[in-house]
């Protein structure tokens, strides 16, 4: 990539929408091709949809466009979910009896690939080389948004447009990518979206900031030169507002557990181990969680921590190839996984993507109680009022009746949250539950956490990336290696 | 062997067809009780076998996988899914001997020589389960006379099987249990406690028999599934192209045609197909469909004559036999039809424009589903099962012809089914040629061109009336509503 090929991009009063779910009213904006910007904002305030645009979606309602570039390098939750999809659809394990493997990851990288020897350093640089013959939707969270991360890059974009890059990335990783971003700078125009002030790069020179208004709209509020620091600051006021007192709606007493005998640990895993063919993921690993203990588990990507968390929750197969004793049953003995997730509340990026049922935003919440995606038993009137309060808790009753999958990616985690703390569970395993959240948002959820770690039902395990993301009350610490 | 349903007297053979029952949640108290303790073992680790035995394991149940001694020594893919899932996998003869259930997961045509081999292996009074009745109807196993033999059949493709059962539901499954093997009376206790170990109660199961599964699930198969959209998609294609229509977009139309329309089939049966057409053609697309039910009637009649009289599993198995000469030899030609030939055309079409522009593929999905629905019907087999092997399975079909058109479409359904679909195709391409004549594209590829909705009342409200009185629509309504009740978002 040589040289800036990007002209001015200017909107003038322009109104998109996008499939009626949601609104971009009145957007002026103008990019020039020397600039990198940030787009920020609340949670559904249509950051994603805003930078969308610029890579061709929506329906333009109202007012221009122009310059838009042809070749839009983008990375994004919706875009990677969206690969996702594409990949299972292609699982054709139907009315035939095969059980498809799906793309490998070279396939996705190096097929139309504009730069080949760029795409090569960063296989290289985000450690992917050994992952080349995998395929694609056997990656970690993380490893699938490295493959989206190279493909954009090395696509010789004339504008980039990365919708929270640094999400769900370790902290080499991390540090990797701001460095090449900040080596293209004078080749490569950015739109970056970022829900965390403090992620953003020293060589942004602008920021755009979106508010939502009601219903479905969102507004672009005001757009700021990074170099006016008056406007500067009190935008970064603006966005650091302190969360007020809160409490955490009770649990559904009617909703009995069996009990637990006190004396016992929650989870004893003996050299635990997951393998496939030759490849180790996880590599015997002993890890006892006791009662009220309360863990941080961190490691860079696909060291296997998705892996270990799954073993405990069952939903791993090889849970039952290992020795693994939680809420009292030692794994491979007649109980039904239903029996162990009872006692479980889980958020995570993949149990979102899995989260692929209209249903109303109300009956996700409820759906914690049943440990089920979407619906399949009536609901009590306990247990709606509780959803009722969890709502009002995330600002988000209005919405109670809105189908769960027209929301935002920020919204839409919420809510699994929500869902996972529903019903106060012996254990709470929260897989890097911020992502995708705004600052508010996140300061919310870090101190619900915080109180739920203060009473007594509910263990938490805890899992992320980043260190300033510390939560009081969490004073066990694993640290996963990766195994290659 | 000979033909079991042959064997059996008239008065048998029609109790039998008949057979076919909505079962109640309350008749699923006893879980997984049944099996609790037992040791099931799974012969094959395709897709549906794997994914059966992965839920099978979650609700608490023992499960193990049989492959022969090569694909374990070589690793093969089978070995690979079973051991990477942290399942006990062994030979016929480790595992056979030790096993209370054995599920044969096997494709039909390996039915015979694994039935074969692993019968003398198999434990007193185990119990056999078969997913397709093929083998005892059609080939006439006989199976030892200890043994309980019956039949679990989710009526899902196995990767949904398991998706719906992480989800904390399941999907529609059929039981059955063959009557000449149930010593013990106990095959139907195992067989809903196997399909509550699938998640199959929850999303509700269908009591049949081997008999009727067999004869309904070939019909369907063959004619309205594979078959009828097989002939479609070729007769449309070639019409387009010859009527000057681009051949990338009439590509696309119908690869991704059959698929959108049969959703709205899925959703909400014949009528709401035919309810996404402007009035005009909605008549146009009625009077099309009567038109081909005329023409193709005797076809349907003797595609189901033959399945009867076991003539059809008769000469392919014959096929088989002889190499699968036959069937290669189709195979092969399907390859060389100008739609798999023309990949789909860089164009959009939106979802309405499937229907708008394919008014005859829906005359031809209503005319395929009526006529196999009517023709089951007819021969004794109860409208349950007549619903779930035409309308219910349509948009399976249609699915795959979406992803891989016809050639690989064919590769990759069972080879009974493929078989039929060819025998179909053969005399179907022939019985439409005049008709096609007379074809033009108002009703495929452009719509019509009125600039007038406008229709006669009287016509509209009999085309209505006729839509939705149609039997497979009475038994469609009934069904969904139990399915919907079951998934209903509360």
């Amino acid at each position: 990539m040589d040289s800036i090929r990007l002209d001015n991009i200017l909107f003038n009063k322009v109104t998109v929408n996008f499939d009626d779910r949601f609104t971009l009213s009145e957007i002026n904006w103008s990019i020039e091709p020397n600039q990198h910007w940030v787009i920020t904002g609340t949670n559904g305030s249509g950051k994603s949809a805003l930078a969308a645009v610029l890579a061709g979606v929506g329906d333009i309602e109202n007012g221009t466009i122009s310059g838009l570039p042809k070749n839009v390098g983008l990375v994004s939750f919706e875009a990677q979910a969206e690969l996702i999809a594409k990949e299972l659809k292609k699982d054709d394990a139907d009315i035939m009896d095969v059980i498809s493997l799906g793309t490998p990851v070279h396939e996705m990288i190096f097929d139309d690939c504009q730069d080949p020897e760029l795409a090569h350093v960063l296989v290289e640089k985000f450690g992917l080389s050994k992952l080349l013959d995998r395929a694609f939707r056997k990656l970690s969270t993380g490893e699938t948004r490295k493959v989206m991360l190279i493909r954009a890059l090395s696509s010789k974009p004339d504008l980039l447009i990365l919708d929270e890059p640094f999400d769900g990335l370790d902290v080499d990783t991390l540090a990797m990518l701001q460095a090449h971003l900040a080596s293209i700078v004078d080749t490569t125009p950015m739109v970056l979206v970022l829900n965390r002030f403090d992620e953003m790069p020293d060589f942004i020179t602008h920021i755009a900031l979106l508010d939502k208004k009601k219903g479905n709209q969102g507004r672009l509020e005001l757009t700021v030169d990074k170099s006016d620091e008056r406007a500067f600051n009190e935008l970064y006021q603006l966005l650091h507002l302190k969360t007020t007192d809160l409490s955490v709606p009770e649990a559904d007493p009617t909703n009995k557990l069996p009990a637990l005998d006190p004396n016992q640990p929650l989870v004893k895993l003996n050299q635990a181990t997951i393998q496939y063919g030759d490849t180790i993921i996880v590599d015997k690993l002993d890890w006892t969680i006791e009662q009220g203990q309360h863990w941080q588990l961190s490691g860079p990507n696909g060291c296997g921590k998705t892996g270990v968390l799954s073993l405990i929750t069952g939903d791993h197969p090889q849970c039952y190839s290992n020795d693994i004793f939680v809420f009292g049953f030692q794994r491979g003995n007649g109980e039904s996984i239903w029996q162990i997730k009872q006692f479980i509340g889980y958020v995570s990026t993949a149990l979102q993507w899995e989260y692929r049922v209209s249903t109303s935003c109300k009956n996700v919440i409820i759906s914690g109680f049943y440990d089920s995606i979407g619906m399949y038993s009536k609901s009590t009137d306990n247990q709606k009022k509780i959803a009722d309060q969890w709502l009002a808790l995330l600002g988000m009753t209005d919405r109670a009746d809105q189908p769960f999958n027209k929301l935002s990616y920020g919204d839409q985690r919420l809510l699994l949250i929500a869902r996972a703390m529903v019903k106060h569970p012996p254990l709470l395993i929260l897989d890097e539950p911020c992502l995708g959240l705004d600052d508010m948002n996140r300061q919310l959820v870090l101190a619900l956490i915080e109180r739920i770690c203060e009473g007594k039902e509910t263990t938490v395990l805890y899992v992320n990336h980043h260190a300033e993301d510390q939560i009081k009350g969490i004073e066990n610490h694993l640290g996963l290696k990766k195994n290659n | 062997m000979a033909n079991y349903f042959n064997t059996l007297p008239l008065r048998e053979q029609l109790a039998q067809l008949a057979k076919c029952r909505f079962m109640d949640s309350s008749e699923f108290a006893d879980g997984v009780e049944a099996l609790k303790g037992k040791k099931i073992v799974v012969i094959g680790c395709g897709a549906q076998g794997l994914n059966q035995g992965l839920n099978l394991r979650d609700s608490g149940l023992d499960v193990s996988y049989t492959l022969r001694a090569a694909a374990i020594a070589e690793k093969r893919q089978s070995w690979k899914n079973a051991t990477e899932n942290g399942f006990v996998v062994g030979t016929y003869q480790e595992l056979i001997p030790t096993a209370d259930v054995v599920l044969n997961l096997t494709p039909d045509k390996q039915h015979t020589p694994v039935v074969t081999e692993i019968m003398p292996l198999m434990k007193k009074d185990a119990c056999l389960s078969y997913s397709h009745g093929f083998n005892i109807v059609e080939e006439g196993m006989k199976i030892r006379e200890d043994l309980t033999v019956i039949m679990v059949a989710p009526k899902c493709p196995g990767s949904e099987v398991r998706a719906e059962y992480v989800r904390g539901f399941g999907v529609p499954t059929l039981i059955a249990v063959h009557e000449d093997n149930d010593p013990k009376g106990e095959g139907l206790a195992l067989a809903k406690a196997y399909a509550v170990g699938t998640g199959g109660h929850k999303a509700g199961v269908l009591m049949s028999s081997f008999i009727a599964e067999v004869k309904s699930d070939l019909m369907g198969e063959q004619t309205i599934l594979c078959g009828m959209l097989q002939t479609g998609s070729i007769l449309c294609f070639d019409k387009m192209v010859e009527e000057g229509i681009d051949a990338g977009y009439a590509s696309r139309l119908i690869q991704f045609g059959w698929e959108t329309i049969t959703e709205a089939l899925k959703y909400g049966g014949v009528t709401n197909m035919l309810d996404r057409l402007s009035n005009p053609a909605k008549i146009k697309a009625f009077d099309l469909s009567e038109e081909l039910k005329l023409i193709m009637r005797p076809l349907y009649n003797k595609h189901q004559d033959d399945i009867i009289s076991g003539h059809f599993s008769q000469t392919m198995m014959e096929d088989w036999a002889n190499d699968d000469k036959n069937l290669l030899g189709w195979r092969a030609e399907t390859a060389e039809t100008n739609f798999e030939k023309t990949p789909a055309g860089d164009v959009e079409i939106s979802e309405q424009e499937f229907f708008d522009n394919g008014i005859l593929m829906v005359a031809m999905v209503k005319a395929g589903v009526e006529l196999a629905f009517e023709t089951m019907t007819a021969a004794g087999i109860i409208a349950e099962s007549a619903y779930y092997e035409s309308l219910h399975e349509t948009p399976l079909i249609a699915n795959t012809i979406a992803r891989k058109k016809l050639y690989e479409m064919n590769a990759t359904i069972s080879d009974t089914a493929e078989y039929g679909c060819y025998l179909y195709n053969h005399a179907c391409l022939p019985l439409l040629g005049d008709f096609m004549k007379g074809i033009k594209t108002d009703v495929i590829g452009k719509g019509l061109s009125t600039e007038d909705n406008g229709v006669d009342n009287a016509r509209l409200i009999e085309v209505n009336a006729a839509l939705r009185s149609h039997p497979v629509e009475a038994i469609g309504g009934v069904l969904r509503g139990h399915m919907a009740d079951m998934k209903k978002i509360v």
